[in-house]
């Protein structure tokens, strides 16, 4: 029997930055129907997957499994809650050993800490988020359909996914090594505390590493792909060093949160092949991943390394599209002669 | 500038110190008040000193604070005298309000502090009237209601918020989840996950923060004010925190068990701020040790002073009630102005 995860992460998409910037809100009752929807879109191949859906306490996998079309069978995973990022990682370790493929509803940093987790299994990431670069705004129903296509094979998963790349981060400070890991993006905020983690002050942006570049991605990623964009599956990253535009001799336009432009100022952009360190030395910042202040640093050197090990993304599209070449949503009836 | 501001080394370490004050103040307030020394009821504010001070690291020094029940954290990091506010608890003349007011009435107009409040939801119209003067002078300030998790669903408060959010008051309105109203779990009081969700219904922003992170929540009040001062109107900011004691001293808590209450022990917000400084090279553990010691003596100190103050004087009894007395209560007044000297006995 085929299996399919769902995980919806009650915290994303409720930080500070619908104040800060003009984040949109996603509320649990938003993630409910979407959950909702994924488990109809699971359920239209001839021979739906089993589905396993991560608990939580805001309801939303209660929603899911009461509210499922009759012919799923859909079930909680056993484990334990903790209403923080540990459910999403313990969740998607179950997952690794257990499911064909894996739905996502989160933003940039749920599906970060899937992906530390997921190892191969194909992830089909939804975007319910504040900052999201790596989920893209498909329909539930689109992305359950999508799941089931990969998950019961009628999508060929290597011709349907592409592998995403991360960065990872190491910092030596006074107090010795810390880590972290983000998937399209980490950065540098000249700021001493992680506090609400949105990044408020554009100006505050000194530099950081990434993974794919456009303008369209929201954060480091734009202010990169403002210069030259990086395909999220290319090869390698993109190193960048900014300050202040009226102090360097190019600067940019960019989307560097939700419902904030700024102008920055870029002294230094390299390219940086796989497993290739950039290094910062830095006195008192705090190191975000993908739009999120994460790590407060002092004194340290901090070096980023772009690597070719982040999660197998689902195209939605071409999964559909494979499931149609492979004739998985055509139901053959009997032949009028035959009546 | 702010009285204290976590930008600053200083201020950091001002915002440490007051957290430690709220905590030595209340641990020490608990004791008296079994001791039965302490008249009334009091409800301390243990566990939850990252709200009060990272709210009031984000004013300017002459902004309005209106409290709840739970006052004595919001006093002491607005910059409350400790001493007074002690003598207040103890029912003494030399108290911020001569002794009438006692734990759940501190106020201080001075200060900006427009009082604790007995009443759930309280502050919020307090907050929003503070916030219509300074809009109507056209004051550079903002005013700060405080509110539990309990008072959340009152009628007051909405219409405060709304009132406040209508007309684009200069207003902040700082949510204290401490998880239980009274003795009721905030999941069996309100249908939705976050409070700050109820901003919607206002069509203002809401935010909810760690409350257990005193940077975390200067930061979002830091960004309400502005918008409060850019004329964009109020903010919900909810700071998920916890109380270690009781609803009130004698609380007996069947509610929740002590696991519940470890666990969020582990969160401590002055250990977690302290140990943020003792990493940065701020701050030393022998420095951690006498700034501990320090406040020990300070507010063994109020409590000696609070201690010798004289009762306030029976014959004033209905003094400092009201701006200008009302002739119904003159007759009282002037009995008891009267009688004063044979209800006055040992007044210490």
């Amino acid at each position: 029997m085929t299996r399919v995860g769902l995980i919806a992460n009650p915290a994303a998409g409720r930080d500070i930055r619908r104040l800060t910037g003009g984040a949109s809100v996603v509320d649990n009752y938003a993630k409910r129907r979407v959950a909702e929807c994924v488990l109809e879109g699971l359920a239209v191949v001839t021979e739906p997957p089993d589905v396993a859906v991560m608990p939580d306490r805001s309801g939303i996998a209660d929603h899911a499994v009461s509210e499922a079309p009759d012919d799923l069978a859909v079930e909680r995973v056993e484990m334990t809650v903790e209403e923080s990022a540990a459910d999403t990682r313990r969740a998607a370790a179950r997952f690794r050993e257990s499911a064909d493929a894996v739905v996502v509803l989160g933003g940039d940093g749920t599906t970060r800490d899937v992906a530390l987790e997921i190892g191969d299994v194909p992830l089909v990431s939804v975007s319910t988020g504040t900052n999201n670069v790596v989920p893209t705004p498909v329909d539930g129903t689109v992305a359950g359909a999508a799941a089931a296509a990969v998950a019961t094979g009628a999508a060929d998963a290597d011709a349907v996914t592409d592998r995403h790349g991360r960065i990872d981060v190491r910092a030596d400070d006074v107090n010795g090594e810390k880590r972290l890991t983000g998937l399209a993006a980490v950065e540098i905020t000249d700021r001493s505390f992680v506090g609400t983690r949105a990044v408020i002050d554009p100006s505050e942006l000194v530099g950081g590493v990434v993974s794919r570049a456009h303008p369209s991605d929201i954060g480091l990623g734009s202010v990169a792909g403002c210069l030259e964009p990086l395909a999220p599956d290319a090869l390698g990253g993109v190193a960048l060093r900014l300050d202040d535009p009226e102090a360097t001799a190019r600067s940019v336009s960019a989307i560097v949160a939700p419902g904030m432009t700024a102008t920055i100022g870029v002294t230094e952009r390299d390219r940086l092949e796989w497993d290739e360190p950039a290094t910062f030395d830095v006195s008192d910042v705090v190191v975000g991943a993908d739009g999120e202040r994460e790590l407060e640093v002092v004194d340290a050197t901090v070096e980023m390394t772009p690597t070719a090990d982040g999660p197998r993304l689902v195209d939605a599209d071409a999964a559909l599209g494979a499931a149609v070449e492979a004739g998985a949503l055509v139901r053959e009836g009997p032949l009028l002669e035959e009546r | 500038m702010a009285d204290y501001t976590l930008e600053t080394e200083e201020g950091r370490r001002e915002a440490l110190r007051r957290m430690l004050t709220i905590r030595e103040f209340d641990s020490t307030a608990g004791d008296y008040f079994a001791d039965g020394e302490i008249p009334g009821f009091v409800h301390l504010y243990i566990g939850e000193e990252a709200v009060g001070v990272g709210a009031c690291a984000a004013l300017e020094p002459d902004d309005y604070i209106a409290s709840t029940h739970r006052g004595h954290g919001h006093c002491i990091a607005k910059g409350l005298d400790p001493k007074l506010m002690m003598a207040e608890l103890f029912g003494k003349q030399d108290g911020y309000c001569n002794g009438k007011g006692g734990s759940m009435h501190i106020a201080d107009v001075d200060s900006g502090m427009l009082g604790a409040n007995g009443i759930v939801g309280a502050g919020p119209p307090l907050a929003t009237g503070a916030a219509l003067s300074i809009d109507y002078d056209d004051r550079e300030q903002v005013a700060v209601g405080f509110l539990g998790d309990g008072a959340v669903a009152q009628g007051q408060v909405h219409e405060a918020i709304n009132l406040a959010a209508t007309w684009d008051l200069p207003a902040v309105f700082v949510v204290e989840n401490n998880r239980y109203g009274e003795g009721t779990p905030v999941e069996e009081q309100h249908n939705v996950d976050d409070l700050s969700d109820t901003a919607g219904a206002y069509d203002i922003p809401g935010v909810t923060v760690d409350g257990m992170d005193v940077t975390a929540v200067a930061e979002a009040v830091e960004e309400a004010r502005k918008r409060a001062r850019d004329g964009d109107g109020p903010t919900i900011v909810e700071a998920e925190t916890y109380r270690y004691r009781g609803h009130y001293e004698g609380d007996e808590q069947p509610y929740r068990d002590e696991d519940e209450i470890e666990k969020w022990k582990e969160q401590d917000p002055i250990d977690r701020f302290s140990e943020l400084l003792v990493d940065r090279g701020e701050l030393t553990e022998e420095e951690l040790k006498e700034l501990r010691d320090e406040i020990e003596a300070e507010i063994e100190e109020a409590v000696e002073y609070a201690q010798d103050a004289p009762l306030p004087d029976p014959s004033e009894a209905y003094e400092d009630m009201f701006a200008e007395m009302p002739p119904e209560i003159e007759r009282f007044a002037s009995q008891a102005r009267a009688d004063g000297g044979s209800l006055g006995g040992d007044r210490r």
